[in-house]
């Protein structure tokens, strides 16, 4: 466990991950109080990377939980291998004819294979989903349940009894106990309010863009062989485009996809033409494009020959 | 500390920030796992357990510096001056005005003002019990506190000329006139801290004297229809928080609805290709979530009652197998799409500027044929057909016979009215005429009602 909040921003480093003060001192509580992290914010910010980070550093599995409108609990947590079973009680049928050969009544053949019954519900016949895997995991992980905005109220509701205990109970098997209590990480692009007991249980983080310096970082480390200078405009552009009321404004996934289209195309500097060519890597909608188009080249023209 | 935190959580809840005690415990529990030496930390532990939605997120940025202000040094003595020194220092403030003896007696000896003084000083500055206010009255009472005490850059200037004046009169040196001018500059910049945070702090206290909560329940019991603009708005803000409520107890109790039977009809059919051996299985699920159709009356008195509906129903739209909303006036419109297309906020004012109000009858009557003519395909036997409306006629035709129709096709058929009970009947109003066709009525004047009119409406589906 880390013994100091430097420790998880360095740790978070070394995974490639760029953690401000806030996020690092988040996660140092997660870890000590044994809390979920809910981290909340706009899209491609990194907040799924933040639990891949937080596993790498900590040499914990992760373990992934992807939510879409209707997911539930046959594909969350578990579900019967129900052609397995069928097969092998085809296989075994003249094992069960045995077993029941002895019976007078249909009661007592009934009574027999009830006997039995627990052979084809065992762990044998189970197929475990990701929550189901996060606590039966012998050793530690990470558990990231991604986008539970998308998941429906209903499934939100079945989550937290999960995350209150982190325990299940299969009936045919009875109660499965996690051995170690997973580290459990909720994003949420916030298209819908989640329920305030999911919030009380969990420690809040809102994860927003990063500031110069950061987007900066994370551009020079994820894509090293571009030229400074233009990693350095890049992420002046981006950051000036975030001020606009655009329809979306480009993420940091979307300000390293373009550094690495600039280093694609072995662009040195970012003049008109260049920036022209891939302004369509970093914003989504035509709107978009010619406003950005309109306010950073009227703009530029008389910059121009101060950035080259 | 502990008892600070309290305090600090207490001035949250009165600025509306909703904490429940376990959240309470965990941010003591955080802030002693990351200490309170660095103050971001400390700030950044706190922010994590006790707000947990960007709205709240200003109340807790305001309130913060309030109760955990930079204490910035505490008053200080003038450090280095002879006992000597110290009577001639004494003896000048002696000799100043009554009202700069005060204020030096703090700057230059370090006296730190009790609270009383601090009072006082309030008070003169037109501080009073009943003023409640944010940042800007904060501000504007310190400006004025500042000044009743001769703190504004230029009173202090002229104060401290007055001072060193005396000084040298009482024959100080010039390195001790010099320490005591910087020991006065040093505990002028905390003073004017102090008084930012008392000022900060005492209208917190006053405003805990009228929880918002309070506030926000009377309104939800007040008639929609008697809200001001801005108390409209203050409810508005209320209702995610309430819908949330409502869609996780809705939830909740689909989840212990669920579990499908073992369909075994189905089952079988389903396997005859695998030579009868039921390899898949097929279940029977008890269809839960309603199928909803909203017929809402948005004439000019309907308004704030279709509004608030609109906007509760938009917010459980996932709770809905399928939801369809309808508008009328004198004629029907259906105004599903607006919702699946906009904001909540933005549907509602489309919706209520596509149906202008004013000249037009309201026809409930012509409505209902319209819509069955129209829209036949929006009620089924699974659908609850929900009228919003008060029944209010202008003497049109009603056409029961339609609702009669709709009632025979429809799974329920719901109507929600704001007026009460003793009111339907009287003059225009039809109600009386429609309620054999209703499965239930319910009165929905207030926020409220409504509110329980929709969480019944999914308590039994
Ligand atoms: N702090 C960071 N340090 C390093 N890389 C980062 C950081 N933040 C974002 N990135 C980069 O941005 C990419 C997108 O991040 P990620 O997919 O985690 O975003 P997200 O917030 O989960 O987005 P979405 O809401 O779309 O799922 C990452 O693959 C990574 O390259
Ligand atoms: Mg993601």
């Amino acid at each position: 466990m880390f013994s100091s909040i430097a420790e998880v921003t360095q740790a978070l480093l070394k995974q490639q991950y760029i953690a401000s003060d806030e996020i690092a001192t988040v996660v140092f509580l997660a870890e000590h109080m044994g809390k979920p992290i809910l981290a909340e914010g706009p899209a491609g910010v990194g907040k799924t990377e933040l639990a891949k980070a937080w596993a790498g550093a900590t040499g914990r599995e992760l373990i992934r939980l992807q939510c879409y409108e209707g997911l539930d609990e046959s594909k969350a947590l578990y579900e019967w291998e129900y052609a397995k079973q069928m097969l092998y009680t085809q296989l075994l049928r003249d094992k069960l004819n045995q077993v029941m050969a002895e019976a007078r009544s249909l009661a007592e053949a009934a009574d027999a294979l009830a006997k039995e019954e627990n052979v084809f519900f065992s762990r044998r016949f189970l197929l475990p989903r990701p929550l189901l895997r996060a606590i039966m995991s012998e050793r530690p992980v990470v558990l990231l349940i991604d986008e539970i905005d998308r998941a429906d109220a209903e499934f939100e509701a079945f989550l937290l009894e999960i995350l209150s205990d982190f325990q299940v109970s299969v009936p045919e098997l009875g109660t499965i106990k996690a051995t170690h209590q997973p580290m459990v990480v909720l994003t949420s692009n916030n298209t819908r309010e989640l329920s305030e007991a999911l919030k009380r249980r969990a420690l809040y983080l809102f994860v927003d863009y990063p500031s110069f310096e950061s987007e900066l970082k994370i551009v020079r480390m994820r894509v090293p062989n571009l030229v400074p200078e233009v990693a350095r405009q890049c992420v002046e552009i981006v950051q000036k485009l975030r001020e606009m009321d655009l329809k979306k404004s480009p993420s940091v996934a979307e300000t390293v996809d373009w550094a690495k289209a600039l280093v694609a195309i072995n662009a040195k500097h970012l003049d008109e033409k260049t920036l022209n060519d891939t302004l369509t890597v970093i914003l989504k909608h035509e709107s978009d494009v010619l406003r950005a188009r309109r306010a950073l080249m009227g703009g530029r023209r008389g910059m121009e020959t101060g950035i080259r | 500390m502990d008892e600070r935190v309290i305090e600090f959580i207490a001035a949250l809840r009165s600025a509306g920030v909703r904490i429940s005690i376990a959240e309470s415990a965990d941010a003591l529990r955080a802030i002693q796992t990351v200490g309170v030496i660095d103050r971001e930390r400390f700030k950044t532990a706190l922010k994590a357990t006790l707000v947990k939605e960007p709205a709240d997120v200003p109340a807790f940025e305001r309130c913060f510096p309030m109760y955990f202000g930079h204490e910035g040094p505490p008053m200080q003595a003038p450090q280095g001056l002879s006992p000597e020194q110290q009577q001639q220092l004494q003896r000048a403030i002696e000799q100043l005005r009554q009202q700069l003896q005060d204020l030096m007696r703090m700057l230059a000896q370090g006296q730190q003002p009790t609270r009383e003084q601090m009072q006082r000083y309030a008070q003169r500055a037109g501080f009073s019990r009943n003023m409640r206010g944010g940042r800007q009255l904060q501000e504007w009472l310190t400006e004025r506190m500042l000044r009743e005490m001769g703190l504004t850059p230029e009173q202090l200037k002229e104060a401290l000329e007055a001072l060193m004046k005396q000084l040298k009169q009482q024959g100080m040196s010039a390195e001790g006139r010099e320490e005591v001018r910087q020991t006065v500059q040093g505990n002028a910049e905390s003073l004017r801290e102090q008084v930012a945070r008392f000022v900060g702090q005492s209208l917190i206290q006053q405003a805990n004297e009228s929880p918002r909560r309070q506030r926000i329940d009377d309104l939800m019991n007040r008639p929609l229809s008697s809200l001001s603009e801005s108390e409209a708005d203050e409810l508005r803000n209320h209702v995610r928080r309430l819908v949330a409520r409502l869609r996780s107890r809705a939830a909740l109790r689909m989840r212990r609805g669920k579990h499908g039977h073992l369909d075994a009809k189905g089952t079988i059919r389903h396997n005859l290709r695998n030579m009868g051996v039921p390899m898949e299985l097929k279940l029977k699920r008890r269809r839960l979530k309603p199928k909803i159709t909203m017929i809402v009356d948005v004439s000019t008195s309907m308004r704030p009652v279709a509004e608030f509906m609109l906007r509760m129903m938009y917010e459980m739209q996932d709770q809905v197998s399928k939801a369809r909303s309808f508008a009328f006036i004198s004629d029907i419109h259906e105004v599903s799409m607006v919702f699946a297309e906009n904001r909540p906020q933005e549907a509602v004012e489309i919706v209520l500027q596509t149906l202008p109000p004013g000249h037009y009858n309201t026809d409930l009557g012509n409505s209902l044929n319209t819509f069955c003519q129209s829209f036949a395909d929006a009620v089924d036997h699974r659908t609850t057909l929900i009228i919003v409306g008060d029944g209010r006629n202008n003497f049109n035709d009603p056409r029961l016979d339609l609702m009669q129709a709709l009632k025979a096709r429809a799974r329920r058929v719901l109507w929600f009215n704001p007026e009460p009970p003793y009111q339907w009947g009287t003059g225009d109003s039809d109600m009386l005429a429609y309620v054999p066709f209703c499965d239930a009525v319910h009165q929905v004047a207030t926020l409220k009602q409504l509110a329980d009119a929709i969480d019944h409406l999914f308590q039994h589906r």
